[in-house]
Order: structure tokens, then sequence, then C-alpha cells
């Protein structure tokens, strides 16, 4: 059945219909031309409008100071930065009548630029008491954020507490507060400056 | 110039056209589907949000009651969950209190990082430290420094505070 109708009303019994336009005659093929030519144009304009949006809309949506800053995006760099700080934390501002060499030692390691005569003027006082007073500090990091994170540069926010301990007497504990910004310098994180908060 | 090559070239062109509009919506769908950028554009304003609101909740003008109420909106406005439930239950009591004290609380968050995002949860944990300027209404004020944790949480209009602890000393990881 459908074969047949297929022979019946097949195009080539349409054949010369398109000759027989309503305009009748040649005129017809470059009269098609005529708006074929301005409506590709204003097709291929229109393209390149929208392309061109969207590419500078998506530049903008990735242009913001967001994209650069790889705090808590890069979980693994966050968490080894907040690691390798707090540690160097914990290892300067902790002190004993007995390891004031480690103290030093860990200092001129784990510092570098301007934190170490920030540090200097922090410490300074508390190790002049703790040789005449027999004094062991013990810093701990209780908690400690990355506001700025790039491929060599961080900016941290620490929270100590500092346990004070005098022989003979009862421990105190005091909190401090320190904004820490760390480089990275040959494969490991350097405090470069200390501001106390 | 033939017109064969004519179209030809016009050809060309629009397929030209046509692979820059694709370039395009390729590279904003790109931007638009970066998890990694909306994730670190949450993180920026639940930061920003975080700072803006902690400041206010640890400001107040006691002068006299039409500051105090304008504050303790402020509060209410920076709170949102279990804090703010709190402060609206305690909002007479709080708002007589203040007025009869008198004394005035200016905040200012000295420096401020998140430990802690889920975006998907809409959920966030800020560190935060602040000096507070307190004036009272006879005698010398003081600044007093404070140490923040604060658990935010965003809502339909921006990120909130939930829930704030001035954390004290020997409060362990």
């Amino acid at each position: 059945m459908t074969q047949d109708t297929a022979t019946v009303t097949g195009p080539p019994d349409l054949g010369p219909v398109p000759e027989s336009g309503p305009d009748g005659g040649p005129d017809t093929a470059p009269a098609r031309r005529r708006w074929v030519r301005p409506l590709a144009a204003v097709l291929a304009v229109a393209l390149l409008g929208v392309g061109g949006t969207l590419f500078v809309q998506g530049r903008q949506l990735r242009d913001t100071p967001a994209t650069s800053n790889r705090a808590l995006t890069d979980s693994a760099a966050t968490s080894r930065v907040t690691g390798d700080v707090s540690s160097a934390l914990g290892k300067v501002f902790s002190y004993s009548p007995q390891a004031t060499a480690a103290t030093k030692e860990a200092a001129k390691q784990l510092l570098a630029g301007r934190a170490l005569q920030q540090y200097a003027a922090l410490f300074g006082q508390v190790e002049k008491q703790a040789a005449d007073q027999k004094l062991t500090l013990t810093s701990q990091v209780v908690r400690a954020g990355v506001t700025r994170l790039t491929g060599s540069s961080a900016h941290l926010l620490v929270f100590l507490d500092q346990i004070y301990e005098r022989e003979g007497k009862a421990a105190t504990t005091a909190a401090a507060q320190l904004s820490v910004t760390a480089e990275l310098r040959g494969g490991q994180w350097r405090i470069v400056d200390i501001t106390s908060r | 110039m033939s017109s064969r090559t004519r179209t030809g070239l016009g050809w060309s062109a629009l397929l030209a056209a046509v692979l820059v509009c694709a370039l395009g919506t390729w590279s904003y769908a790109q931007a638009r589907g970066d998890d990694t950028l909306a994730y670190a554009k949450s993180r920026d304003a639940a930061l920003a949000d975080g700072k803006r609101h902690l400041a206010r909740l640890t400001s107040m003008d006691g002068r006299n009651a039409t500051s105090v109420k304008s504050g303790i909106d402020a509060w209410l406005d920076a709170s949102a969950g279990p804090l703010h439930d709190r402060l609206e239950s305690t909002r007479k009591k709080d708002a007589g209190r203040l007025t009869e004290s008198g004394a005035t609380a200016r905040g200012k968050v000295t420096d401020a990082a998140l430990t802690a995002l889920d975006d998907r949860a809409g959920t966030a944990a800020l560190i935060a430290t602040a000096d507070i300027e307190v004036t009272p209404r006879t005698g010398k004020g003081g600044t007093e420094r404070k140490r923040f944790e604060v658990t935010l949480t965003r809502t339909g209009n921006g990120w909130k505070i939930k829930a704030l602890e001035a954390l004290p000393v020997g409060s362990g990881s």
C-alpha cells in the first residue's frame, strides 16, 4: 500500500512546479538570492554578538579576586599551611629553661624577614623572665584559619593558648591571637610577618 | 571575484560566526558550572557577611531607649536560627537592661578567617578577633580584646550568624 502511494505522489510529477512560481519565469532564483545574503549577514553578526557577549560575561564571572585565593578551595594546600604554621608557632612560642637553644634554633629556621624582629619584641621579655624565674612556656594552637592562600604566600589567623608554669606555683593560661603571613620558601612555609591581635 | 568564491567566502564567514558563538557559549557555560569558582565566591561572601554581622553584634548604642531599640534590631538582623530566637525571646529584658546601664559598645573586627565551609548545606565556621570599645554612662571606658568563634548559616538574605561564642582560654581544639 505505502509503496503504491509513494510512486503515485512522487516528486517526478511535481517537477515543473518551481518553474511556474507566482512571479513566473526566471526572476525567482535571483530574488531569493537577494534576501539570502543580508539574512546570512545578519545571522553572522547576531552569532558573533551572542558569542562575544557570552565570552565577556564568562570572563567577568572568572575575573574576581575569589579565583586567585585558594584558601579552602584547595583543601590539601589549606590544611598543609595550617599545619605547618601551627607547628611553627607552637615551637617558637614554647620555652623551657633547659631547652633555650632548641627554641632559638626553631625560630631561626621557621621565621624569616620582619617576623624575626617582631618575634624578638614579642618574646624578648618572656625569655628574660624565663631564665630568672625558671619559667616554662607552652603554646598551643586552639584554632587556625586561612584567609588568603596563593602558590607561595598565605595569610592566617591563629588562636593560641599559652600556659606559663613557674616552679612551685600554679600554672596560668593566657590567650594570644596572631595574624600571620607565611611564605613558601624551599618547600617549607616560613613565617614572615606576625601581628598580635 | 567570481560569484562562486564570494558564496564560498560568505559560507566560511557564517561558519566562523557559528564557531565564535559556540566558543563563547562553551566558555560561559564552563564559568557558570565551575564548582571551585562558586565555592570561592561563597567563601568570600561568608567571610565578608560574617565580619560585618559580628561587628554589629558586638556593638550597642546605649544612649537612650530609641538607640537601644535600633541596636537590638541590628542584632536581630545580623543573626539567624538559635541565636536569633534567643535574642528575640530576651528582647524586652535586654532592652530594659541596656537602656538602664546606658553603656555604649563599639565592636571592630580586627581579623577573621573561615575555618570551614559547606557550600551545599549552607553552613560555615569563622574565627575572628575584635576590639570592643566600651564607654559606660559614667566613668572611664576601655577597649576589650576578644576572640570569637562564629557559626554562619546561609539565608535568603546573605550569610547570618547562628551561633556566637567568645572563646575563653583553655578551650582546646
